[in-house]
């Protein structure tokens, strides 16, 4: 299972219109071990998505890099095939195809038989529920039922890392709440690895075992990682609340693997009281 | 009282009968006022429609399956051009700020013009033809193609990029599919230029084909036969949409 580093990422755009250059992401430094499931959370505009289309390998970094089991997504393109899966905000399902078709998509891209992509994809929308509606168009599916199709989608090439960009954020909360839990079983079930974006603080506390916040431009505010905080949720909330609203880290130490500390006072867990 | 009598014309429920039924009682009615007509002006302005069918009976109908064939290979050969060309601009942006622009002047020379040059590039009718539709109507294909292809959505483009398809695969699996409306109404659009252009074609340079039939019509002064031939463009038309349509309804069933 392949690790994740990011090194000195950065990345910027220049504006089609004006010609300003706008950073989205200002320096980021981090690692994720496999079988984790990691969320990200912050202000929206931060540069989450950005930093998850470079993840993909959808774009390449303006300066940086990130490597995934030592490759860089963006370079080795066909090497990642099958390996990385995205969930998206909005379901993205092809409108022409049916629910199973549109599950088979990564399939046939990955030269699967006619015969192993129909019982994999049928296995997976059976999975999510779904097995009444295996031939059912998008326009005739509810808006939850379209997003278990792209996770069924996702999940059926079997990779290594799933990357999930506010996957649930536009859903009811019923469905969201359903939709996290199956997400999460899954995940661990499967023992993905996991990096999911998310605006939504309530989600990443509810599911991640870590979390990152972002400032914005993307830098790492903070990072829980080896840190007990599930005992304090409601004090991590509150800190993180006002890490995004201040935009200042944690701490401006860095341990010199890149990591911000979780505490300043070398405390092991999060208090109440934000320090 | 005037305002009762206006709100129940504009509320007033649709036809009983349905659009076909009504198209068929006003061309019923257009029919019986030709009839009518013809009995009052003269054969060569409004001929009866015992003259019309008796002309419809000898029309050589052998000019319509030539100038449809005609039309046939030029629109496969528009297509396949309009294709490749608009592949060409999606894949480099070099190759579309270069081409579009040479596009662009094709487009802007009338077909009349077309006709004429062809006349005098070219020695076989067949030729001229083709190359006169083909001309015409493989820009707008290519101009149609290359905007359905850049209206695809971002979205959907990422999502499928995301799967690391090769470049074949891409072309296959979204973005000819997604352009399916666009090329669907293109086609429409150049079925019906294609069969009107053909006859204009035919009736300047050519001695097969339904223009033909319509420019020996001319130089017999026989008005019942132009408008014979005028029906069959009619019905050709109409059931080249027909088919289109047919198509439509099929290919995009998973529209909601």
């Amino acid at each position: 299972m392949p690790g994740i580093r990011v090194e000195g990422l950065a990345k910027s755009y220049k504006q089609s219109q004006g010609g300003e250059v706008v950073t989205a992401i200002k320096g980021l430094d981090f690692a994720i071990a496999s079988g984790e499931l990691v969320a990200i959370a912050g202000r929206t505009g931060c540069g989450k998505s950005t930093f998850l289309n470079l993840l993909l390998g959808l774009d390449r970094p303006t300066a940086g890099r990130i490597l995934v089991d030592g490759r860089t997504p963006y370079n080795d393109f066909a090497y990642f095939r099958g390996k990385i899966a995205g969930i998206f905000q909005e379901d993205r399902l092809l409108p022409w195809r049916s629910a199973l078709e549109n599950v088979k998509l990564g399939l046939e891209i990955l030269g699967r038989s006619p015969a192993e992509q129909k019982e994999i994809a049928s296995s997976w929308l059976e999975r999510m529920g779904l097995a009444d509606y295996l031939h059912a168009y998008p326009h005739e599916l509810s808006g939850g039922m379209r997003q278990r199709v792209s996770m069924a989608r996702a999940y059926a090439v079997n990779p290594e890392i799933l990357v999930v960009d506010e996957a649930f954020g536009h859903l009811d909360e019923v469905t969201a709440i359903a939709l996290r839990k199956t997400f999460g079983e899954l995940t661990r079930g499967e023992k993905k690895t996991a990096i999911m974006v998310t605006h939504q603080l309530e989600e990443a506390l509810d599911i991640a075992d870590r979390i990152l916040v972002f400032g914005r431009p993307a830098t790492l505010l903070l990072d829980t990682l080896g840190k007990d905080w599930k005992g304090d949720v409601r004090g991590l909330r509150g800190m993180i609340h006002n890490l995004i609203e201040t935009n200042v880290p944690m701490s401006g130490q860095s341990n010199g693997a890149g990591v911000v500390p979780f505490a300043q006072s070398g405390k092991e867990t999060f208090d109440a009281s934000g320090h | 009282m005037p305002g009762s009598r206006l709100e129940a014309a504009l509320h007033a429920s649709p036809s009983r009968f349905g659009p076909l039924r009504d198209s068929l009682i006003s061309f019923g009615a257009f029919a019986v006022l030709w009839q009518l007509a013809s009995f009052v002006l003269p054969a060569f302005m409004v001929p009866s429609w015992q003259r019309i069918a008796s002309s419809l009976a000898h029309l050589h109908y052998d000019n319509v399956l030539v100038s449809l064939a005609r039309v046939i290979v030029a629109l496969i050969a528009s297509f396949a051009l309009g294709m490749a060309g608009a592949l060409a601009m999606y894949l480099s942006e070099r190759v579309e700020r270069f081409g579009m622009p040479l596009v662009n002047l094709v487009m802007a020379v009338p077909a009349t013009c077309w006709i004429v040059f062809s006349i005098l590039w070219f020695k076989g009718v067949e030729l001229r033809i083709c190359f006169v539709l083909v001309v015409v109507c493989a820009p707008i294909f290519l101009v149609d193609f290359l905007d359905g292809m850049r209206g695809v959505s971002r979205d959907l483009r990422s999502m499928v990029w995301s799967f690391r398809p090769g470049l074949i695969q891409y072309l296959v699996k979204l973005l000819f599919p997604a352009i399916t409306p666009i090329v669907l109404t293109s086609l429409k659009i150049n079925v019906s230029q294609a069969i009107r252009l053909v006859t204009f074609a035919e009736l300047v340079g050519a001695v097969s084909g339904i223009g033909y039939g319509l420019s020996t019509a001319q130089e017999m002064f026989s008005v019942a036969e132009v408008f014979a031939w005028t029906l069959v463009l009619i019905v050709i038309l109409t059931l080249a949409m027909e088919l289109l349509a047919h198509m439509e309804r099929r290919l995009l069933r998973w529209r909601a």
